[in-house]
């Protein structure tokens, strides 16, 4: 066989046996609580004008999609995430439909992204979009959906994280940075980088924004983290996002919830997509978030109608490495009863006998 | 809860280790001279592994380690997504591009493609690119400083500490690309986990700095 045969790319998977019956199992019961939820499933397409992904992730993002060309010449793209397929529909083909929407998917998505820390270049998102609605309820729905998920399925000691991008811009708008400035600064807070970030603000900031700012990047915990970041910034982007998380905290508490909410004021990834409250779930066995989401304001005014949106998204490759031992003893391929073909036998009457037991609903196997 | 902390060996080990102890994080001697790979501190509370400079951020990254001591070069270098709550202070160094007297003054030609050896291969990459310079790569694992003096390349892109192996093999400094340090750098979702933990272990390194 010649080696491109026997080869597979590199990012590709083959999954077959009890990893099958893990993924679709958990695949099923996220399916199930976001109907319980009323959130109707959408199938998107596979592939998409790439412009489509660009005009919704930035450029800089879709640079890591797989690109082709259509037969008309267009530059099309396997779509790296859902969230840009969703909006783009909710805004052209829901545009007349009573607010809110609420829609889940499940999929693979294609990123050309190196492999490390255990990522592929393709993986399965399941996730829920609620469009139309700015209010609190939609961000603690969110919350609590992806609570009773991780619940459901047994995810031991799992935390939420939660953050808002205001809060980093309230401060960050304040400095006049310019574009390269902002990304260098929002790279060494994502990195909770004190020491760095110091450095970075010498002669761009005053004695007291430095050490505020220093002592902001590393602030995570529950809710007296929020006393605590309250005296330190004035300005009221930021401290009206601190009482968003404040509302949201005190509901989760409400409804028996905080114990698996960490607040993190220096969760500044994906700033630009994100426009208030943000998420990331963890778990102990997996060193990288096994979920994120946030509310995204913009992106559905990019496609032609201005709205609130907030999403959530979990990794099922994630989930099916952090449960697949615990699942797949309970899910292995038991119970067949084999009915025997032995030689000479009668076809006719092994296939009757089998229907047979397939009409009582039990599994047949036939067997030699 | 254990806390399981990935060392770097070699350079930068011994400085860790003190400053672990005065941080309160003792490891036994009898531990210490043994062979094995990973050891308990004396409380029991924490674990270490340790490896190779180059796999502490790998170790940290994929969450097998917590948090883990290692240079800043190799943190830019592996570009490992981790938090990097601590500059350490100790293990000070440069990264450096090197080259015979003769094409450092000539410093290089943009037009002309650089060759450059290096254990860097990412950081060498960018550094040449962001100028504009085309770059051929010629990745080595050990004694960096003979390409040049052999002829086997231009330049080279690697760690000084004192400088000396470079005087020594009749090399200058051309540019200096970082200065880097040693880091403490912190798993992101044990920041989260273990939280108590992961604070409780950066306030005593930092007192102890």
């Amino acid at each position: 066989m010649s080696s491109s045969l026997s080869k597979i790319p590199p990012g590709v998977q083959y999954i077959f046996d009890s990893e099958v019956r893990v993924r679709r199992h958990i695949e099923r019961e996220v399916m199930t609580v976001l109907d319980g939820w009323s959130y109707s499933e959408i199938i998107l397409p596979v592939f998409d004008y790439a412009d489509l992904f660009v005009l919704g992730m930035g450029k800089e993002q879709a640079e890591m999609t797989y690109r082709f060309t259509g037969r008309d010449g267009s530059l099309l793209a396997l779509r790296p995430e859902m969230t840009s397929l969703v909006a783009r529909t909710v805004a052209t083909r829901f545009r007349g439909d009573p607010r809110p929407i609420r829609l889940s998917y499940s999929g693979e998505v294609f990123r050309w992204d190196e492999p490390r820390g255990g990522r592929q270049y393709e993986f399965h998102q399941i996730g829920f979009e609620h469009i139309g609605s700015d209010r609190l309820e939609a961000d603690t729905e969110a919350l609590v959906i992806a609570t009773e998920i991780l619940r459901r399925l047994g995810v031991e000691g799992f935390t939420i994280t939660l953050g808002h991008v205001d809060f980093f811009k309230g401060i960050a708008e304040r400095l006049d940075l310019d574009q390269d400035g902002s990304r260098e600064m929002r790279n060494i807070v994502d990195r909770k980088d004190a020491a760095g970030l110091d450095v970075f603000l010498s002669g761009r900031a005053d004695e007291t924004t430095r050490a505020a700012l220093c002592k902001l990047v590393t602030l995570a915990g529950g809710r007296e983290i929020l006393r605590e970041a309250r005296s330190l910034v004035e300005n009221q982007r930021s401290a009206a996002a601190l009482d968003d998380l404040e509302n949201v905290y005190r509901i989760a508490e409400e409804i028996g919830i905080d114990e698996h909410i960490d607040l993190d004021l220096g969760d500044v990834a994906a700033l630009d997509y994100y426009t208030g409250l943000t998420f990331k779930i963890y778990s102990s066995g997996l060193g990288a978030a096994l979920g994120r989401g946030g509310r995204y304001d913009q992106l559905l005014a990019k496609f032609g109608n201005s709205e609130p949106a907030v999403g959530f998204s979990l990794c099922l490759d994630w989930l099916a490495q952090l449960l697949s031992n615990r699942l797949a003893d309970r899910l292995a391929a038991r119970d067949y009863e084999a009915v025997r073909l032995t030689d000479g036998s009668d076809i006719v009457r092994t296939f009757k006998e089998a229907a047979l037991l397939r009409s009582q609903g039990r599994k047949v196997e036939i067997a030699r | 809860m254990l806390v399981t902390l990935a060392i770097a060996k070699g350079r930068l080990q011994t400085e860790a280790l003190e400053l672990c102890e005065r941080a309160g994080i003792a490891v036994s001697k009898d531990h210490l001279e043994s062979r094995r790979l990973m050891i308990e501190d004396e409380s029991g509370r924490y674990s270490f592994l340790f490896v190779k400079p180059s796999d502490v951020p790998i170790y940290v990254e994929y969450g097998v380690a917590d948090a883990g001591i290692c240079g800043r070069d190799v943190l830019i270098e592996t570009a490992a997504d981790v938090h990097e709550p601590l500059d350490l202070g100790f293990g000070r160094c440069k990264l450096v591009v090197a080259g015979k007297p003769e094409s450092a003054e000539r410093g290089y030609n943009p037009l002309v493609t650089a060759r450059v050896a290096t254990k860097y291969p990412r950081t060498s990459t960018d550094y040449f690119q962001r100028r504009g310079v085309p770059i051929e790569l010629i990745v080595l694992s050990g004694s960096v400083e003979l390409a040049p003096v052999l002829g086997l390349s231009d330049h080279i892109v690697d760690l000084v500490e004192t400088g000396r192996t470079l005087r020594e093999n009749g090399l200058v400094v051309v540019d200096t690309i970082s200065e880097s340090t040693a880091r403490l750098i912190v798993n992101r979702a044990s920041y989260h986990l273990k939280r108590a933990r992961i604070a409780e272990l950066i306030e005593s390194l930092r007192k102890a700095l």
